[in-house]
Parts: C-alpha cells; sequence; structure tokens
C-alpha cells in the first residue's frame, strides 16, 4: 500500500468579512510518496494559497494537513524542515551572489556547514551557474534567477517539494531545463512533488495524477486519462474548459459587431 | 551546532547592505574602527578645545537640560524614522515567502534584521557619543559617570533604532501587499520628515535656543520633553555634568533616570518581539481594491478645457494618472510644508522680499517634482505614446498643461497670502507679487519637464531623479546671484526682467530638446 506523505482534510481559508471569499473550500485531498501530483485551475482559484498553507506559511481557517505526518497546525518547524518551496513570484535578495544566497538559504533550514559549501557547489554546477556564482542576483535573467530559487528549494533536500507555477516566466529552453529536473527529481531521487499551475502540457507530462481546483474547491481528482474520461472530451484542455468553464468561441469576436467598431 | 538564526538573517542583512563595497568588505570593519578611534582621540577633543570656555558655560547655565533633551530628542526621533522611512520608500515584502518558508521564528527575523543593519547606526551613534564625552570630559567627570554616559547613549539610540525597525517591518506587512499600499508607504516616507525638519528650523531660525534661556520657556519645554525616555537620560547627563566626579550626589535621581530608561530598553524589546507574528505574515490585510468614480464636474472641466475631444481624454487620463498616486500628492505637501516652516521660522517682517527669494526656489522644486512623473512610470509608458499617431507631440502637450493645471494654482494661493501677511501691502503688489510667481512657475514646469524628458529618471532612487531636482532650483540660484551682485540689480527688476524672459526662454529650449529626445529614447 502507497504511504501517505499529504493528507489534506477539509482544509479552508477564507477571507473577508464573515469569510466571504473563500479562498480554499473544504479541500479533501492525499498525494502519495514519490508521487508528482498536479494542482490545476485558472488564476485565482486557490492554489497558491493551498501551497502556503500547507508549507505553513498562513493557517487555515477550518480544516488541517499533514506533510510527512507532521500537522501544519502543531508541527509548523517540522514541516518547514520537510519541505521545499518554489514560489509563484518569490523576491530574491538582489544584492546577494548567487553563492551568498544559497549559503543564506542553507544556512536558514540548518544544512550542516560540512556539507553546505559542496552542495552549493553542486547545485550551481548542475544549474550551469557555477561560472557566475559570485555575480549579484540583480544581473541575473529571469530563467537564471529561477534556476537560483530552485536550488535554494533543494539546499535542504527535502523529501517533498512544492513548485508553484514552475515554467511560468520561463523561456523554452529554460522550461525544458525545469520539466526535465522534475522528472528526474522523481523518477530518479524519489521525492514526493506537488506541482501547481494552468499550464497545461506541463502539468500532463509531468504528473502521475492530477486534481482540478476552481473557487477553491477541488472540483475533479485523477490522472490525465481519467479525467478526460470523465468529461468524455478528447484532450485535458477540453476537459479542462468543461470543468471550469470558459468563453464561448462564438462569442470571442462580439465586439466586432459594434456600429462601427471595425473601422 | 547549528548558527542561530537570527545571526544568519543579521549577516544577510549586512551582506545586502555592503553589496556596493564587497571588494573592500573583509576590511570594511577595520577601517571604519580606525577611522572612528581617530575621530574620538584626536578629532573631537581637538575641536572642543577651541571652544571649550563655550561649552562649560552651557553645561552649566540654565539652558541646559532643554537643549541636550531637544538634542537627544531629535536623535532618538531620527532613529525610529530613518528605518521607516527607507522601509516605505520601497516597500518589498517578495522575500518574505521564502524566509516564511523556511523553520525560523519571526522573532528571529526581526532580531536579525535589527542586528543587521546595527553596525551603520552605530558609527552613527559613535560620533555623536565621542563628540558629547569629549565636550564633557573637561568638566572634571569621572570614569563611572562617562562610562553612563556612554551606556546612555547607546541605551537610548538603540532603544529606538528597535522601535523603528519593528514598525518599519510592521508597515512594510501591512502595506506592501498591495499597489495602493505601496504608494501609501511612498507618500508617507517623505511627509514623516517634516516635523523633524520643523524643530531644526525652529532651533535654526526660529530662535528656540535663545529662548530657551529663558526660565519659563526651558521649563516649559522640559517639562513636555521630560516625559520621552530620550530626555530621561539627558537629565542624568546633566546632573553629572552639575556634580562632576560625585556620582552619589546625584544617586537617587540617577538611579531612577537611567533604571526607566534601561526598563523602557527592555520593554520595547518584549514589546517588540512579541509583534514580530504581525511584522511578518503573508495573510492579506484587505481585498478592497481601488474603485475608479465616473468623472465629476472637476474631470468634466478639465476635458473641457482640453477641448473636449481626444486631447480632452487624454489630459483627463494624465491627470488622473498624476493624482491617483499618493507619492505625487505627498512631493506637493512636502513642498508646500517647507515653504510654510521657512515663512513661520526664516521670514521677518522687516525683509517682505525674504518670502519671495524663498519662492523663487523652492516653488522650481515643486515644478520638478511635478514634472519629474512624466518618466518615473517607466519607458514602456512613453512607448504607448510613441506608438500612436502623434503620440509624443499631445503627450507632452498633456504633460505641460497638467503640470500647470497643478503647480500654478498652488504657487499663486502661497504667494498671495505670503503677500498678504507682509504689513502694508497694497492690491496692485499683491497682484504683481502673484502674477510674476505663477509666470516663472509656469516657464519652470516647462523647463523641468524638458529636463526629465532629456534626461530621463526612471526611479526616484535614480541618479537622474536627484540630478533633475537638483538642478532646477539652483540654475535660478546661480542666475539670481549673478543678476543681484554683478549687475547689482534690485530684487523685483531681477525677477521681472531677467528670471521670467530666462525661465520661459529655458523652458521653451528644453521642452522641444525634451520632445526630441522623446521620439528616439530606446
Amino acid at each position: 500500500m502507497k504511504k501517505v506523505l499529504i493528507h489534506i482534510e477539509e482544509l479552508s481559508k477564507y477571507y473577508g468579512k464573515g469569510g466571504e471569499i473563500k479562498a480554499v473550500d473544504e479541500l479533501e485531498l492525499e498525494v502519495y510518496e514519490g508521487e508528482t501530483f498536479g494542482l490545476l485551475g485558472p488564476n485565482g482559484a486557490g492554489k497558491t494559497t493551498t501551497v502556503r498553507l500547507l508549507n505553513c506559511i498562513i493557517k487555515p481557517t477550518r480544516g488541517t494537513a499533514t506533510v510527512n505526518g507532521y500537522d501544519i497546525l502543531k508541527e509548523e518547524t517540522e514541516v518547514k524542515r520537510v519541505t521545499g518551496l518554489l514560489a509563484e513570484s518569490p523576491g530574491l535578495y538582489e544584492k546577494l551572489s548567487a553563492y551568498e544566497f544559497l549559503k543564506f538559504m542553507g544556512a536558514l533550514y540548518d544544512v550542516s556547514r560540512d556539507i553546505l559549501p559542496e552542495r552549493i557547489d553542486d547545485l550551481l554546477k548542475l544549474f550551469s551557474l557555477d561560472d557566475r556564482r559570485d555575480y549579484l542576483l540583480e544581473g541575473y535573467s529571469r530563467g537564471m534567477k529561477q534556476k537560483v530559487l530552485i536550488a535554494a528549494a533543494l539546499i535542504h533536500d527535502p523529501p517533498i517539494l512544492f513548485f508553484d507555477e514552475p515554467t511560468s516566466m520561463l523561456d523554452p529552453r529554460a522550461a525544458l531545463m525545469v520539466k526535465n529536473l522534475i522528472k528526474g527529481l522523481a523518477d530518479r531521487a524519489g521525492k514526493t512533488i506537488f506541482i501547481c499551475s494552468h499550464i497545461l502540457p506541463i502539468v500532463e507530462e509531468l504528473c502521475d495524477r492530477i486534481g482540478i481546483i476552481n473557487q477553491g474547491k477541488l472540483i475533479a481528482l485523477g490522472t490525465v486519462d481519467e479525467i478526460i474520461a470523465q468529461t468524455e472530451k478528447k484532450t485535458l484542455e477540453d476537459a479542462f474548459i468543461a470543468i471550469t468553464g470558459g468563453v464561448e468561441e462564438r462569442e470571442l469576436l462580439a465586439w466586432r459587431e459594434q456600429k462601427g467598431a471595425s473601422t | 551546532m547549528p548558527v542561530p538564526k537570527w545571526f544568519v538573517v543579521a549577516r544577510n542583512e549586512y551582506l545586502i547592505r555592503t553589496s556596493k563595497i564587497r571588494k573592500i568588505r573583509p576590511y570594511f570593519p577595520f577601517l571604519v574602527i580606525g577611522l572612528l578611534t581617530i575621530y574620538v582621540a584626536f578629532i573631537t577633543p581637538a575641536f572642543v578645545n577651541l571652544f571649550i570656555d563655550e561649552f562649560i558655560a552651557f553645561f552649566l547655565s540654565q539652558a541646559a537640560v532643554a537643549v541636550v533633551e531637544i538634542i537627544l530628542f531629535l536623535i532618538f526621533f531620527y532613529f525610529i524614522i530613518i528605518p521607516i522611512s527607507n522601509t516605505l520608500k520601497e516597500v518589498q515584502t517578495e522575500q518574505q515567502e521564502i524566509v516564511l518558508a523556511a523553520p525560523i521564528k519571526p522573532s528571529d527575523i526581526l532580531l536579525g534584521e535589527f542586528l543587521g543593519v546595527m553596525p551603520f547606526y552605530a558609527i552613527a551613534a559613535i560620533v555623536i557619543i565621542g563628540l558629547f564625552t569629549a565636550v564633557l570630559n573637561p568638566l572634571g567627570l569621572d570614569m563611572v559617570q562617562i562610562g553612563m554616559i556612554i551606556i546612555i547613549f547607546i541605551v537610548t539610540f538603540f532603544s529606538a533604532l528597535w522601535i523603528g525597525t519593528v514598525i518599519a517591518a510592521i508597515l512594510r506587512t501591512k502595506f506592501g501587499k498591495t499597489a495602493r499600499g505601496k504608494d501609501i508607504g511612498k507618500a508617507l516616507s517623505l511627509i514623516i520628515a517634516l516635523p523633524a525638519i520643523g524643530l531644526m528650523y525652529a532651533i535654526i531660525g526660529g530662535g528656540l535656543l535663545e529662548a530657551l534661556a529663558d526660565p519659563g520657556t526651558s521649563g516649559m519645554v522640559e517639562a513636555i520633553l521630560g516625559l520621552l525616555p530620550s530626555s530621561w537620560g539627558a537629565e542624568v547627563i546633566i546632573s553629572f555634568a552639575s556634580n562632576p566626579g560625585n556620582i552619589t550626589a546625584v544617586g537617587f535621581e540617577t538611579l531612577t533616570r537611567f533604571g526607566g530608561l534601561v526598563a523602557f530598553f527592555v520593554a520595547t524589546l518584549w514589546l517588540g518581539a512579541k509583534a514580530a507574528n504581525r511584522a511578518y505574515s503573508l495573510e492579506p490585510t484587505t481585498f478592497i481594491s481601488s474603485r475608479a468614480k465616473p468623472d465629476g464636474v472637476f474631470y468634466k472641466t478639465i476635458k473641457y478645457l482640453g477641448g473636449g475631444g481626444s486631447f480632452g481624454t487624454l489630459l483627463v487620463s494624465t491627470f488622473k494618472g498624476y493624482s491617483r498616486r499618493l507619492q505625487n500628492l505627498s512631493y506637493i505637501a512636502y513642498v508646500v510644508g517647507l515653504l510654510v516652516l521657512v515663512t513661520v521660522f526664516f521670514m521677518q517682517p522687516d525683509y517682505p522680499e525674504d518670502a519671495t527669494i524663498m519662492g523663487m526656489f523652492l516653488f522650481p522644486i515643486l515644478a520638478a517634482f511635478v514634472a519629474s512623473d512624466v518618466t518615473l512610470r517607466g519607458k514602456d509608458t512613453l512607448f504607448i505614446y510613441r506608438k500612436t499617431p502623434s503620440g509624443v507631440g499631445r503627450f507632452v502637450k498633456a504633460r505641460l498643461v497638467q503640470g500647470w493645471i497643478v503647480v500654478v494654482p498652488i504657487t499663486g494661493a502661497i504667494t498671495a497670502v505670503s503677500t498678504i501677511l507682509i504689513p502694508q501691502t497694497t492690491f496692485i503688489s499683491l497682484l504683481t507679487n502673484t502674477g510674476i510667481m505663477m509666470l516663472f512657475v509656469a516657464a519652470n514646469v516647462a523647463f523641468a519637464l524638458g529636463l526629465f524628458l532629456l534626461n530621463p529618471a526612471f526611479s526616484d532612487k535614480s541618479g537622474n531623479f536627484i540630478f533633475n531636482i537638483f538642478i532646477v532650483p539652483n540654475v535660478w540660484l546661480g542666475i539670481f546671484i549673478i543678476s543681484i551682485l554683478v549687475f547689482d540689480l534690485p530684487l523685483l527688476d531681477s525677477l521681472f526682467y531677467v528670471m521670467i524672459p530666462l525661465s520661459w526662454l529655458l523652458g521653451i529650449v528644453f521642452l522641444y530638446l525634451g520632445k526630441r529626445k522623446l521620439s528616439r529614447i530606446e
């Protein structure tokens, strides 16, 4: 039987007066050891909030979850030690070099001083950044910054990795590198990976199972094939639109029908 | 054993702050310590020797307690304000997510940030402490008294810095999550300096120090400032100065004041640590987005003034883009505030032309701040106009008119009020003064607009921004000095025959050159 590494129970996060904004609403989910799980959803669906809740960055309004057996409400520090996070739009300390930044992150995660320099060197080599290790991050391209952030998420070699929109800001070459890395981490390093994205091909290619979230609610769960079959569509894209709703094709050019608009 | 987390954050903060001097980073502390040692051991004693009699007389005078209280209050206030102002200038919360995802307590982040910046504030503290101890030394204070004075300064400075760090962290979290919040932060960063400037002007030009020689006035200042912890140390320092080498003579007073100061420091540390959870949080603080209302009479009038057609729409859009940014409004409030402070503390009824001279330098600063918005929104905004047919010309025209609508009425109102305040002002002189100043500032809007297009500043922290803001008023300072000293012209003649024609000439030339540059910016 597969070991459950992330167990989510009625996890909810409400905002606003009287909790009228339901960012995450009674989420129930299990992610297994060694699995690559994709949480799919349109912008504002609640993906990032879910990741923040599971990483103990924010607290749930209701419900709870365990990550590698640790309760997110009672064992924050332990949860943080077993997870690595690549946030959607994280800020780097731009006035630090890549080496200094990774050293800082390693120290925050209590990576032993005996192994930290070697690990930083290895990660910088892996991401082909070793020749730029002493350059300030402010001079890095977006793809290079993303590589540094992934290296930071891996610095303490956690068993569970959260990638929030890992390729959304990258060019095709950098995106391919990130995809291959995630595959490698899952296949060869046995990591459990939780990916949030709205880029369907990424999720389709990398994930063993996916969940579709919309307006805070999990509305579909299964393998890509299962979800396509459930909606009786041919592709994941069609299935996603069918589940979450979208603009009908005939409505797309309605604005041109207005008098004089085409002149 | 793992390194304490607060130390990791402090080291990180120190590395960030010294990134510009990375090459000399290993020697930097030794260099600073060496220079400070020379300053404390040689420079301050030599400086104090020059004025030794005046210093001794001062410390034994009636005004000493109040003056030292004011000095300590000013330093206390600045040590609180500087970290807040620096944070508000550019509110950044983006790094918080990766730090909060790590196993670290918010109180460790706060302590680390405080300790990371402390060495730089310690330099300022040592400069001040060095001077004070050098001044007090000739009075014959013993080592215990000198030591306690040093501790008083350290505790006062660092409790202020800690308060500033905690408030800055809370405000960063409060304002950093929305564009509106960041805008409020930038606006506040400028405005919060005004009270301290006011106090400084009161000392320099308002005769505050002279007034403190009066027992009634100094007693009142002491009573008010005495409530603040910065004053408790001041009272101990002055009591030591009055009883050099005899700490027992003021034992009880020393114990209560000094003890109170230390207790205050401990309390602020404890409260700050308690507030840390609120200071580092990614929980959203608001879900209210700013919403535009339908255009009212004001915008309809502006559109009408712009001819009502597409240029009118462009003018209204430019105006909205400008006035909905609180940072822009804070620039106006700041310059107007400065003008009021200058008028209150420096203007003398016997010299009515002072107001005109002040206006001649401060109104161009206002014009420069207002015009700066033209490039501060970034190159991409400028490219929008470059893309549209005849966009560049219409954009510059809209910006010019928008600048006039903002700056000219403010200048007119302030000049009129300050002219009315002058005794025996005639209606004609009121109209002349106001009209001349409005003409002058209108030309300065064109000049500043052209300058900002010619030498674009895409950030308010850039060198170009500071250079342009500096150049606009100082051009007039130079021309004013030449016309008064070289050509010996009276003030109004200088303004009317030299400054106004020249300002319009410069305005037209710079606007033309700026418009040409805008078409070529890449």
